[in-house]
């Protein structure tokens, strides 16, 4: 039983950790309809950036993360102004393969700048723990779970309640009217994949505190992020979370229980059935 | 005006073929040793070694005057192309490397899945191809006659930490065996298991994972709550590197636990920091002075000069490439001749002494040299058990996260 609540309490933190990395992908995906294949490579930008802030400047992880988040926020302002706003309208497929040459390069400059030696950011409490009974918390894991409520949380009160946010849903929903009523698109898209990308950048710094960072980290992690906004919806920052949190427990109780060579498949095949089941997420609004 | 065109090329031809052999006046013929190698990609890390390990070994060998054949002396060459961690390309070079670059001899990748499927060029062409960088026995076993590997069998990595085990004090019982699920970690696995149940080891825990798994709680909260005392991982350096951070976070601190790569290597320890300590690995290669070569001198200077050369140390994968361009030097030295069916059978017959051991093959094509079982301690890496018992005592049980 105290295995049983142990895995649990691992799936819950998994889970938010791999929310904070899904919720800038789902945004963009979103509100710009960009599968962002590059989301990966960003968060692993982000995760460089961060170590880079703690080796040589000494800034902690967890406060470096806003430093980390608005450069990251700068480069996706850009890179969207520059790049994608000339494919945002195109077809998916245009906008599929610009991410994926953009993830190419990302990962390759990455190994150039960086090489292809393994980074931790290991401060001296990355390791350490609560004991609440038999249970352990990992106290990494358990900040990197508060902050990705906190995001998620913050997110979707600004898509709620502010002028931006509600310009960023108006434009999703119907982007003709959103002009109507004076909403700028390409001030508009950059923002959002801004956002995105600051997101994704916040998520890396976080990545590097309880696992590894390497050039080569971002294909999975996007792999992840796009399982959960499936798997979530695309709707609302909280679908997120939710999706987050069933696959970060689906995958620590298969490997409980079905060994843990089937991982993926659990999680994989959680997300066919969620495509089967309900096409627009858990939490989406039903067709 | 037809005629004129003919007439100017051919006299440029004919000045082309002057002028290529007067840059080459009677030189003996370059012998070009071909080999993909992973330089981009997730394994990169490791497939550098192999990389720089040719080329100093070609270097060094070519500085001694080169290689004799019969009365001539050749120069090696080196052509190598970046599979990008990717088996299929690296088939694909391979095949490039055979049939339209007409490569003397082949190099190996890195990698047992890489060897396992490169081999089958190397045998489709009857081009040998010695590489150290595969050591699951799979490679072995299909009666292959072109490929030999200097890097010892899979099956027995954990042959002298089993040893070992039997003589720590408190004695431990229960094991966890975790292995990846690739060619080389299979075999790991399927080697250990007999090996544990002969000297009387309890397997709690059999558990393959998927390659790349980057999530080890719930292994680790198993490993607890089945208060496992030792822990047995073949694994990749990047899995390797998560296991024991998250290790670390879960308090999870079996009596000892070992680890197929990562602790020979120096950027693995780096990146771990104060939490390597205790980890136990095996390398079958040590940069000793005692390892005698008739180019680098001894194993020692092997390490010092790559060192200064690429910057960072030399583990056993770089001694296991230099060895293997030493071996198809000494073959086709051994054959006095470069055709590939000559220098196979020499292969199978050699016999010397390199910076790497002593380097002989198998009828499988297989080297056997025994795993030293080495340890992280504090910031150096202790020699702690060979083929003749104890070296240095260990430091064992290895102690809860929060007492160190």
């Amino acid at each position: 039983m105290d295995l049983l609540i142990q895995i649990l309490v691992n799936g819950v933190l998994l889970g938010g950790l791999y929310a904070v990395m899904a919720l800038g992908l789902a945004l963009v995906w979103g509100v710009l309809n960009i599968v962002n294949l590059a989301h990966g490579a960003f968060i692993m930008l982000g995760a460089y950036l961060s170590w880079h802030l703690y080796t040589y400047l000494g800034i902690a992880p967890f406060l470096g993360l806003p430093i980390t988040a608005v450069v990251m926020f700068a480069v996706g302002y850009a890179m969207q102004r520059g790049l994608l706003n000339l494919v945002v309208r195109a077809p998916m497929f245009n906008t599929l393969l610009i991410t994926f040459g953009l993830e190419v390069v990302l990962t390759y400059l990455a190994q150039l700048a960086f090489s292809a030696d393994f980074r931790t950011i290991n401060p001296s409490y990355a390791g350490n723990s609560i004991q609440l009974g038999t249970v352990v918390l990992p106290l990494a894991r358990l900040m990197a779970f508060g902050i990705a409520i906190v995001l998620t949380l913050a997110m979707w009160l600004f898509l709620l309640h502010t002028r931006l946010g509600r310009a960023i849903r108006a434009t999703a929903q119907n982007l003709v009217a959103a002009r109507l009523y004076g909403v700028e698109p390409r001030h508009l898209y950059a923002m959002t994949f801004g956002i995105g990308i600051g997101l994704a950048g916040a998520a890396g710094g976080l990545y590097g505190t309880v696992s590894q960072i390497n050039p080569y980290i971002g294909a999975t992690l996007t792999a992840k992020s796009f399982a959960i906004a499936i798997i979530g919806g695309l709707d609302n920052p909280l679908g997120v979370i939710v999706g987050g949190l069933f696959l970060g427990i689906i995958e620590s109780l298969a490997v409980l229980y079905i060994g843990a060579t089937f991982a993926d498949v659990a999680s994989f095949g959680v997300l066919v059935l969620v495509l089967i089941v309900r096409p627009s997420g858990l939490l989406g609004k039903t067709a | 005006m037809n005629g004129l065109i003919s007439k100017n090329s051919l006299i440029a031809a004919a000045s082309a073929a002057v002028l290529a052999f007067a840059a080459n006046p009677a030189a003996a013929k370059d012998i070009v040793l071909g080999a993909s190698v992973q330089l981009t990609g997730p394994v990169a890390n490791t497939g550098r070694y192999y990389r720089d390990a040719y080329e100093l070994a070609v270097e060094k060998i070519n500085a001694a005057g080169g290689v004799k054949v019969g009365n001539e002396k050749h120069k090696l060459v080196l052509k190598i192309y970046d599979n990008q961690s990717d088996v299929n390309l690296s088939v694909r070079q391979y095949t490039q490397l055979v049939s339209q670059d007409k490569v003397d001899l082949l190099l190996g990748p890195f990698a047992s899945n890489f060897a396992l499927a490169d081999s089958a060029v190397s045998e489709k062409y009857k081009i040998p191809m010695v590489q150290g960088g595969g050591a699951s026995d799979q490679i072995f076993s299909r009666k292959f006659k072109y490929i030999f590997g200097t890097l010892a069998p899979a099956s027995n990595y954990f042959g002298s930490t089993i040893d070992m085990m039997k003589d720590l004090k408190p004695a431990p019982k229960s094991v966890a065996l975790l292995y990846a699920d690739d060619s080389f970690d299979v075999s790991v696995g399927d080697g250990t298991r007999p090996k544990l149940k002969e000297a009387g080891f309890d397997i709690v825990m059999d558990e393959r994972y998927s390659t790349n798994a980057t999530d080890f709680n719930s292994l680790l909260s198993q490993i607890r709550s089945k208060n496992v005392d030792v822990v047995l991982v073949a694994g990749h350096e990047t899995e390797i590197l998560n296991f024991v951070r998250q290790a670390k976070s879960l308090t999870v601190a079996p009596k000892m636990y070992s680890f197929t790569v990562g602790v020979p290597s120096e950027d693995f320890r780096k990146a771990l920091g104060k939490d390597a300590d205790y980890a136990f690995g095996m390398t079958a290669w040590l940069p000793s002075a005692d390892l005698k070569d008739r180019w680098f001198g001894d194993a020692a200077k092997f390490e010092t000069e790559y060192k200064a050369k690429f910057n960072y140390e030399p583990d056993y994968h770089a001694a296991s490439g230099a060895a293997d361009v030493e071996a198809l030097v000494q073959a086709i030295e051994d054959a006095g001749s470069t055709d590939p069916a000559k220098v196979r059978d020499a292969l199978a017959k050699v016999k010397f002494d390199s910076i790497y051991g002593p380097i002989a093959f198998a009828a499988n094509g297989q080297i056997d040299l025994p795993q030293t079982v080495i340890q992280v301690q504090g910031d150096k890496l202790a020699a702690i058990h060979g083929t003749k018992g104890a070296i240095n005592p260990a430091k064992y049980p290895m102690p809860a996260w929060n007492a160190r």
